[in-house]
């Protein structure tokens, strides 16, 4: 049955998929991901973006980012998901590369793909990770910054803010 | 205060081998780093201001006791790794005393991650991070680096001062998550914090293997003395590019 691999990337600026180039046996595709990652128009021609979904507000990227770091899926990235990513069919196989193990158990949960984590797939997020400001248009090195650098703020007063075991926040 | 390197005009200011570290010769010298927000100390460090033509430059001291990367320096490593533009993922960056020079170094272009689980410490960062906006600051555990791969592009250096027995494994998955193919890794090893019953040579000869064993080889090793007692700074290279 011919595959398909969508992979899953989230960014302080919103959820992007890309589309890996066809391959028949997943395994060769780690050394050539490999090799690519150094150099974009290489590395382009292995992986392609096929949406993006920016975060509506400031507000909107911290509940998505609470969501992600405990490995839930938030709404928004169910629909996101549900608009893009193909469904395994009787012709071809849908498979999802996802960034952590517990995001991959929900997503399979819920939507009819099945999801991957390991083998090639981190070695594909270092790719995406080195070149993703190239890979969105309207996006630079710097506004990809300012993005991380506002919910890196955002993200980190509410942890301090909303401790639940409070043994470590002594008010004097 | 101000002025705490006495008769502030004759202190002359010189580059050190590291770009973006100087050295301040005065009455005493004094390692130092270029103010990135003139006017303000970060942990009430000594400032010292120098008239270079019409421009009046800024600069803060670097206390060695206080702070490992500055031991280093003053121990003579021969490269950290971080410069102008640089970016770091520093992990353990506590109160942000040290992370405050690291931003000064890699200055306006550079971007400091700075990851620190303790939200007591983690409130002070936050602060510092407000006045330096090339830090984005990470309350969060290194352990998992997954739960802020969001907010974390690919760096060219990793500095960690964790502390804990199990750093060598935070260090590397941070790395296969974050640090480019040949970045490099300054870690900070506490020899007490991992093994406080064997030799401190044995604790860093076993750190030092198990970065091996994750892809990231050792290009040099300096104990902290006389700053500090049973500690290591270990520079290794992530996947180094193969010997042709």
């Amino acid at each position: 049955l011919p595959q398909i691999l969508h992979v899953l990337f989230e960014h302080a600026s919103g959820y992007a998929l890309f589309r890996i180039k066809e391959f028949e046996e997943i395994g060769l595709l780690q050394p050539e991901v490999e090799e690519s990652v150094k150099d974009l128009s290489r590395f382009r021609s292995v992986v392609q973006l096929a949406a993006f979904s920016p975060f509506k507000s400031g507000t909107n990227a911290l509940d998505n980012m609470n969501s992600i770091s405990e490995g839930l899926v938030h709404e928004d990235l169910h629909l996101f998901l549900e608009t893009n990513v193909p469904k395994s069919s009787k012709k071809q196989k849908s498979l999802l590369g996802v960034g952590d193990q517990k995001l991959a158990g929900v997503i399979s949960e819920t939507l009819s793909v099945s999801c991957q984590h390991s083998g090639v797939i981190p070695e594909i997020f270092r790719g995406i990770r080195t070149h993703f400001h190239h890979l969105v248009k309207g996006l630079t090195e710097l506004s990809a910054g300012k993005a991380q650098l506002g919910l890196g703020h955002s993200y980190s007063r509410a942890k301090v803010k909303f401790n639940v075991n409070r043994s470590d926040n002594m008010i004097i | 205060g101000r002025g705490g390197m006495a008769g502030g005009r004759r202190v002359i200011v010189e580059p050190h081998k590291h770009e973006g570290v100087f050295i301040a010769r005065g009455k005493e010298d004094a390692l130092v780093t270029r103010n990135l927000v003139p006017g303000e100390a970060v942990y009430g460090e000594k400032r010292i201001g120098v008239e270079v033509g019409e421009e009046k430059v800024e600069y803060r001291a670097w206390n060695p006791f206080r702070s490992k990367l500055a031991a280093a320096i003053l121990g003579g490593v021969d490269n950290i790794h971080m410069k102008p533009g640089s970016r770091v993922l520093y992990l353990g960056a506590a109160s942000g005393t040290t992370v405050s020079h690291v931003s000064d170094i890699v200055g306006p272009e550079g971007l400091v991650y700075a990851v620190e689980f303790s939200h007591r410490s983690g409130r002070d960062l936050i602060n510092v991070a407000k006045k330096r906006t090339n830090i984005i600051p990470i309350i969060e555990d290194a352990r998992h680096p997954h739960k802020y791969r969001m907010l974390v592009g690919m760096v060219d250096t990793i500095f960690a001062d964790v502390a804990q027995p199990d750093q060598a494994r935070i260090v590397a998955i941070n790395a296969h998550h974050f640090l480019k193919t040949g970045g490099f890794i300054v870690i900070s090893i506490k020899a007490n914090c991992i093994d406080s019953t064997a030799e401190a040579e044995a604790v860093f000869a076993g750190e030092v293997n198990k970065l091996r064993s994750e892809k990231m080889k050792p290009k040099e090793q300096i104990t902290l003395e006389p700053y500090e007692r049973d500690h290591a700074v270990v520079v290794a290279q992530y996947r180094p590019p193969a010997k042709k």
